[in-house]
């Protein structure tokens, strides 16, 4: 699904990805781990589309180039990333949001429209699994909302746009053990031999509750060791410092 | 430059000689500083005479144009109404609300012309002022639904100029919801200079809105001048776009203690549209709390004005006080200049004020995108977002999603 080889990322003059290597299958779960500034959050931003890197290597999603898409199509292609820090948007309504953009990504894979009731029986049955109050959804767009209920929306909007590849930045920072453990549920309950996981993590803490195939550790823009579960267990017990 | 106007006070029907005496006189001062130029400290961000002089061959009055009587009624919402043609009234309808509690006739100039002023546009409207309205609302009346007030402009209005007045009253613990309302696709140039008195008694509330629904080549001036009573409160919404050069000039007296006012505009400018909103908040009593929140987006070759004093009265103690002004400058074209004042003369106030311009927030258009959302509807989003915030505070229900929608449709052309 997605194949990665020798990837380099510079911003203002910073080389920050040197050369990642990592491919992806449907229905994997992979986990990125690695200290702070080793490039774990450059790379989601990179996967995303997002302006200001410059690139080399090559990034393929289901054998096309990902250079070749802009940030919308990707997603309506379906690779979604939630984001680590959720942009709070004042006078942009939850609700109009979330519809505009399942409506966007549906309309660009040649699919119906949702009308506006469909749309509120399907997020109110989505937000309900994940325990958000109603009542968020007609406020405006993660604007005084709490951490954790900025990551509750992020899994609804993974939810409800169902993407094949779902990169989750740090998704666990900020979250305590019952909304971590509601997080983890919605990533669990949606994953399927179709869907694959990419979760960047600081700590071993998320990945007790979603068990991945291959923890891989990124230091200095680069995979340095790719192991299964256990790699991060033994991880949380040596630090970094051991490994990298 | 020197406008070339052509102005004649014999143009205007039934003057008695008094009336028109003064009227010469007021025209006279016109004459000795003509249209404001960039000079003038409260014109240096809006050059009105030169602006005219690029886009008018000649200004004249006419006092006899054609009557065109068709215009579309609002459906979105249940509302009174009256209608003005090139400022005169023409139709009432408050078939929603008990009889004799609401006083609308034409203004009445007989004792309302004077000299005393400084401006040139009000001696030019004391000179040419005809048409406008007067409306009182009676004491502990309270509209049951809105009134729109529909401001119909000839077509034919080519080089003209509309001079008129306007008295607004809100006796005791009355309520009234009023929108203006423009609808004027005319291709033809022509300038409107209205002058509007409010007058809010004890305990009563006045919701003054203006909307904007078409592009014109109009050129307008309104100055409102409001009182305010203890215990009142005057809301402005503003939402105006499309105009070739419009100037919203408000000064607001909060005269008694605990009243409120609010002054929420949002702009969305394009192509050289030209658009000024200029506030004046006196608080001259204490306990009186004050709030203006200004947004523009501006795009292409447009220009934003906001020019915003708060005054605070040595006996105004406890006053609040709050301003803040944002711009969105889309265009390297565009232009945006704020000039925020305080002069307080009072000790324990709360006084604030603040103004920012920038381009879209990329983080936030990327992560609308990140979502499948296309660039020009994400651009969209962000716009009347920031613009759609002025109506966070009105209640909802058919007014508010009209006036959302309004909004919307103003932001076109991404």
């Amino acid at each position: 699904m997605l194949n990665i080889k020798n990837l380099e990322a510079t911003i203002d003059n910073k080389h920050i990805l040197k050369g990642l290597n990592l491919n992806i299958k449907p229905g994997e779960v992979h986990a990125i781990m690695g200290p702070n500034g080793s490039g774990k959050s450059t790379l989601a931003n990179v996967l995303s589309g997002k302006n200001g890197y410059e690139i080399k290597g090559d990034i393929k999603y289901n054998g096309e180039s990902l250079s070749e898409l802009s940030t919308e199509e990707r997603a309506q292609k379906g690779i979604f990333l939630a984001f680590q820090y959720p942009l709070e948007i004042p006078g942009v309504n939850t609700n109009t949001f979330l519809r505009t953009s399942v409506n966007s990504v549906r309309k660009a894979q040649g699919e119906k429209e949702l009308d506006t009731l469909t749309f509120l029986k399907l997020i109110k049955e989505k937000a309900s699994e994940l325990g958000i109050d109603e009542k968020f959804l007609s406020r405006q767009l993660n604007v005084g909302f709490s951490g954790g209920e900025k990551k509750k929306n992020e899994i609804l909007q993974m939810k409800l746009l169902q993407p094949k590849l779902s990169i989750l930045d740090e998704t666990d920072s900020g979250l305590d053990i019952d909304a971590l453990r509601i997080v983890a549920n919605g990533v669990n309950s949606y994953k399927s031999k179709e869907n694959a996981f990419l979760i960047i993590t600081h700590y071993q803490r998320l990945l007790d509750y979603i068990k991945p195939d291959y923890v891989h550790i990124l230091s200095h823009g680069k995979i340095i060791k790719t192991g299964d579960a256990d790699l991060g267990v033994q991880l949380e017990k040596t630090g970094y410092s051991k490994i990298v | 430059m020197r406008q070339n106007y052509d102005f004649k006070i014999d143009k205007i029907k039934d003057l008695t000689p008094e009336e028109i005496s003064l009227r010469k006189k007021n025209l006279e001062l016109f004459y000795r500083t003509g249209f404001p130029n960039k000079k003038d400290e409260d014109w240096k961000f809006s050059d009105l005479n030169t602006i005219l002089s690029k886009n008018f061959n000649k200004i004249v009055n006419n006092d006899f144009l054609p009557r065109e009587t068709e215009f579309k009624i609002i459906e979105e919402f249940e509302h009174n109404f009256i209608s003005l043609f090139n400022g005169k009234l023409i139709t009432k309808d408050f078939s929603y609300e008990e009889k004799n509690k609401i006083v609308i006739d034409k203004f009445n100039y007989k004792n309302e012309l004077s000299s005393d002023s400084k401006s040139s546009l009000y001696f030019l409207n004391n000179a040419l002022a005809t048409g406008g309205f007067s409306l009182e609302i009676s004491k502990n009346y309270k509209l049951k639904k809105p009134l729109v007030i529909y401001n119909n402009f000839s077509n034919s209005l080519k080089e003209t100029i509309v001079n008129y007045k306007n008295s607004i009253i809100l006796n005791e613990n009355s309520e009234l919801n009023l929108i203006n309302y423009f609808n004027n696709s005319s291709k033809e140039n022509f300038m409107v200079n209205t002058l509007e008195n409010i007058k809010i008694k004890k305990d009563a509330s006045l919701k003054n809105i203006l909307v904007n629904s078409s592009e014109c080549n109009g050129y307008f001036y309104k100055y409102i001048k409001s009182d305010i009573e203890r215990n009142s409160s005057f809301e402005n919404y503003l939402l105006s776009s499309g105009l070739k050069f419009n100037k919203i000039d408000i000064e607001i007296n909060l005269n008694e203690e605990n009243s409120n006012s609010s002054v929420f505009t949002a702009l969305n400018l394009i192509n050289n549209d030209h658009q000024e909103i200029k506030t004046r908040v006196n608080h001259n009593a204490p306990n009186c709390h004050s709030f203006q929140k200004i947004k523009n987006v501006l795009n292409n070759e447009s220009k934003g004005v906001y020019q915003g004093k708060i005054f605070v009265k040595n006996i105004a103690q406890k006053t609040d006080a709050y301003q803040l002004s944002k711009a969105l400058i889309i265009d390297d074209g565009a232009e945006f200049d704020a000039k925020p004042e305080l002069e307080i003369y009072a000790d324990d106030v709360k006084c604030s004020h603040g103004s920012t311009s920038g381009n879209i927030d990329l983080n936030s258009l990327h992560y609308l995108k990140s979502r499948g959302i296309p660039e020009k509807e994400a651009f969209r989003m962000l716009i009347n977002g920031f613009l759609g915030e002025i109506l966070e505070k009105l209640s909802e229900g058919k007014l508010k999603n009209f006036l959302t929608k309004k909004l919307e449709s103003q932001i076109h052309g991404y």
